[in-house]
């Protein structure tokens, strides 16, 4: 007699859902919060892949590989020693030099190697950095996001943020400040 | 205008201290972090998963809690991670439409997932096995074998393969119908051995 078994339920996300609970519960075979973990990193990804690899086809390529290896590995990961940011960044970090390493090519980028300019550990840290702030602005409600993205990387004053959303200057830095409060407690555990 | 201070973005002057320090390092790495890059649309679309149906034989009473985890992770994975091959790769081989998933056990940890995907037109059905905790085969000629077993008929067999490492992941095809299957075995051979050899996995 065939044992029925059903397909794992996908339980609602919150935006509360840290990134330690989405891979362990991706271990489990939560398919909702793995897709939770590629919304809130895919953009992360791409981004180090792009830098790193230098062109887009192939950080795509990562950035495919990269899910793959954290849906295979997700078992793998031991909250009790850490923080589930530091731990998808491995990941990423190993996906992308193996498709560095594939090409025989140099990554563009790989903070252990020694250079003459900037130094590794000035690039690791501004990977890392870049890592967590657009993991993190991914959390935010989308309208949190929005204006600190006009803010910050628009070019657009607040007064011109405010004209372009069709809001008071008063509503737009309220919501900026909420924003960057937001922000602050979910970098808090990372970034200190 | 690119922001350079806190208080060109937020009014500063009601905060205490303590929170717009906070504020003030947030504010900083953000510029640090500079803009996110734009994902490419094949990358930015929902991800979709196709369903598969699990297909799973009688086993022993012990091995059924320890398999329902398994069975469930196996499922997941190829419904989604398929799904998300399939609706993203440009890599080859093209990937498996996953139909239908079976597990199999053995002494130990030894563990395989097959997958099995949909027929092609004239009746090959492809399929995918992940097998781990298989110890390497010895000696260097021997190798693994998979059969499917039959209620009323012939042991049939499905392909061979060997280890290498942790986990292997093997590509197979097979032309039979699975209408009278009853099972999966896989099994050590010696080398050029014609028949089935002692079992190693089963369902």
């Amino acid at each position: 007699m065939a044992i029925a078994l059903p397909l794992p339920t996908m339980q609602p996300m919150t935006v509360t859902d840290s990134d330690s609970e989405l891979i362990q519960r991706a271990a489990t075979g939560d398919r909702g919060a793995f897709e939770t973990l590629y919304k809130r990193y895919a953009r992360s990804v791409f981004g180090l892949a792009l830098r790193r690899l230098g062109d887009r086809g192939r950080a795509e390529d990562a950035v495919q590989e990269t899910f793959a290896s954290i849906w295979r590995s997700a078992g793998s990961y031991r909250p009790d020693r850490g923080p589930g940011a530091p731990w998808l960044y491995a990941v990423a970090r190993n996906a992308i030099v193996d498709r560095a390493r594939a090409r025989s090519e140099t990554p563009a980028d790989i903070p252990e190697e020694a250079s003459g300019e900037a130094g590794p550990a000035d690039r690791a840290e501004q990977g890392w950095v870049s890592w967590r702030i657009h993991g993190a602005l991914e959390e935010l409600p989308e309208r949190e996001r929005e204006v600190i993205q006009l803010a910050y990387w628009s070019g657009l004053s607040q007064s011109e943020v405010a004209e372009f959303l069709g809001l008071p200057l008063g509503t737009v830095k309220t919501r900026t400040r909420a924003a960057l409060a937001h922000l602050a407690e979910l970098l808090e555990e990372d970034l200190g | 205008m690119n922001p350079k201070e806190l208080h060109d973005i937020i009014d500063v002057d009601d905060l205490a201290s303590e929170d717009r320090e906070r504020l003030q390092r947030v504010h900083d790495l953000l510029l640090q972090a500079g803009p996110p890059a734009e994902l490419p649309p094949e990358l930015d679309k929902p991800v979709t998963a196709p369903e598969a149906e699990v297909i799973a034989f009688p086993l022993l009473p012990q091995r059924r809690v320890g398999a329902a985890v398994l069975l469930a992770a196996a499922a997941a994975a190829a419904t989604f991670v398929g799904g998300f091959v399939w609706g993203h790769s440009k890599a080859k081989p093209a990937p498996l439409a996953v139909e239908r998933i079976v597990t199999m056990h053995g002494a130990t940890d030894a563990a395989a997932v097959l997958k099995v995907g949909k027929p092609d037109s004239v009746g090959n059905w492809p399929m995918v096995m992940n097998v781990s905790g298989l110890p390497e085969q010895k000696p260097r000629a021997a190798y693994y074998e998979l059969w499917l077993t039959q209620k009323n008929g012939p042991t049939l067999p499905c392909g061979t393969f060997r280890v290498n490492g942790k986990t292997t992941s093997v590509r197979l095809s097979v032309p039979y119908s699975f209408k009278h299957a009853s099972g999966w075995i896989v099994t050590r051979q010696a080398p050029n051995a014609p028949e089935p050899g002692p079992t190693v996995l089963t369902t």
